[in-house]
């Protein structure tokens, strides 16, 4: 016969032993519950990434199709004045607008590259006569521009589901480096949205300009300044940090057209230049 | 003859200085770094418990608790500050509670399986109410009552499994010989007050 004395400590040791079980069984209700919702989550934005992706290569083609079919028709034109494929050039205008609008009010740079083919579509059409050469760079300029508005729609939707950890550091020239270390920012965002999110910038926009349209002014009020006779000045140059041959190298393009990689690291430097 | 003068739960010089000691002791070790979840201030607030009374027991346990929350090595308790001395102070009351319904002999093996299982007890107890603590901030914070109760028992699992695993340890194994020192003390500080008043 068993005392009451000792039930009494089995009968602790087992409620000790349940309640542990019951908190560990609740540990892993939860995580399997966080782990469902994370991988629900994933799914969706893998889902909403493909019904995207769909969405804008469908526009492209239809889109490609319309530029085809006039580019057909100026490749095989017989008259010397291409004034008459101004007007299906400008429903080809029209149709990237209608199916552009939202990223064209997004994106000011791409806004004035339209801008910009838009104006040389209006000035052509106020000519009688219209060359060869005036037509085929306006369309030149319709493609390069429906190119990018396509790139920049796919990258966008990349952007909804990742998110990129880069280090930017600003060196104004007087011994004063700013590092910014550890920044989010949606992927696909380019060096020069980067720049804007840390620090106050001006900057000027060349429409035609590649790659790359923007020339920075000035970063928290620290002007570029060039010589009256253009022969010297100060810049804001921009480098990357290469991994592999672990050393900063000079941006080959201009800071609106360099995309930036995960764990990138860039910086400003605030320099002296003379020409030649 | 005797000299009950003393009644046995009630303070004196030496019972009083018997238990400062023991305060010193438990926030001294409460205050060094060791590993997570890993104490003696159960131990000392129980058998405080046992040899000087529930209020004793509590009293230790809660005011090294208190004394930790500001000094404890592991950071500043905060807003768990009050549940962790109700959570220790508990130790000290089941002290009390133990040795009243202690028998008068029993073999030291099951004296240390009994409290060995007493000290996981107590840990479960404490780590339950500390946990609830966790709760209640969550709940402030904005999350449900019930998710936030039950998220900061589970989350606080693995913690828990470790401070039940070591404070049964310790109970089985450091409480018979702390007690018989603690006995030892209490018995010589009673000589000594006999001494006293006879040569008085």
């Amino acid at each position: 016969m068993v005392e009451k004395r000792t039930l009494v400590f089995i009968t602790l040791a087992i409620f000790i032993w349940a309640a542990v079980a019951s908190a560990f069984a609740g540990y892993y209700y939860l995580q399997s519950r966080n782990y469902r919702q994370q991988f629900g989550e994933t799914q969706d934005s893998l889902n909403g990434l493909a019904s995207n992706y769909d969405e804008t290569v469908s526009k492209y083609n239809v889109l490609l199709g319309e530029y085809s079919e006039l580019y057909g028709n100026y490749s095989y034109f017989v008259d010397s004045n291409y004034a008459k494929l101004i007007e299906p050039f400008g429903h080809l205008v029209v149709n990237l607008e209608g199916n552009y609008t939202d990223l064209l009010n997004a994106q000011k740079d791409l806004n004035r590259t339209y801008l910009e083919v838009l104006s040389h579509y209006e000035m052509l059409g106020q000519k009688e006569n219209v060359t060869r050469e005036d037509f085929g760079s306006l369309l030149s300029e319709y493609y390069r521009l429906l190119y990018q508005l396509t790139i920049k729609e796919l990258t966008q939707a990349i952007t909804k589901t990742v998110t990129l950890s880069v280090n930017i550091s600003v060196d104004y020239g007087n011994g004063t480096v700013a590092w910014r270390n550890d920044t989010q920012i949606s992927a696909s965002s380019t060096l020069f949205e980067l720049t804007q999110e840390i620090a106050t910038i001006n900057y000027t926009y060349y429409a035609l300009a590649e790659p790359g349209h923007v020339l920075i002014d000035s970063i928290n009020d620290k002007a570029t300044y060039v010589d009256p006779s253009y022969s010297s000045g100060y810049s804001w140059i921009w480098y990357y940090w290469d991994v592999d041959q672990k050393k900063w190298i000079a941006g080959p393009v201009g800071c609106d057209a360099w995309l930036l990689k995960n764990d990138g690291i860039y910086k400003w430097n605030y320099e002296y230049w003379s020409w030649p | 003859m005797d000299y009950p003068t003393i009644s046995e739960y009630s303070m004196n010089t030496n019972r009083l200085a018997l238990l400062s000691l023991l305060t010193a002791l438990c926030v001294g070790i409460q205050l060094t770094p060791r590993p997570p979840n890993v104490e003696f201030t159960s131990l000392v607030s129980f058998a405080a418990g046992a040899a000087f009374g529930s209020w004793a027991g509590a009293f230790l346990g809660g005011m090294t608790m208190f004394i930790n929350g500001f000094f404890s090595p592991w950071g500043h308790a905060g807003l768990n500050m009050p549940f962790q001395m109700v959570g220790m102070a508990v130790a000290g009351i089941l002290g009390r509670v133990y040795k009243r319904f202690a028998p008068n002999e029993f073999s030291s093996a099951r004296f240390c399986l009994e409290t060995a299982i007493l000290g996981a007890l107590i840990a479960l107890i404490y780590d339950l109410i500390t946990n609830v603590g966790v709760g209640i901030q969550f709940i402030s914070a904005g999350v449900d009552p019930t998710l936030a109760l039950f998220s900061a028992v589970a989350y606080g699992s693995f913690f828990s499994l470790i401070h039940i695993l070591s404070n049964s340890a310790v109970f089985g194994f450091l409480l018979l010989p702390f007690t018989s020192a603690l006995n030892s003390l209490k018995v010589g500080g009673f000589y000594w007050s006999k001494k006293e008043r006879l040569s008085s």
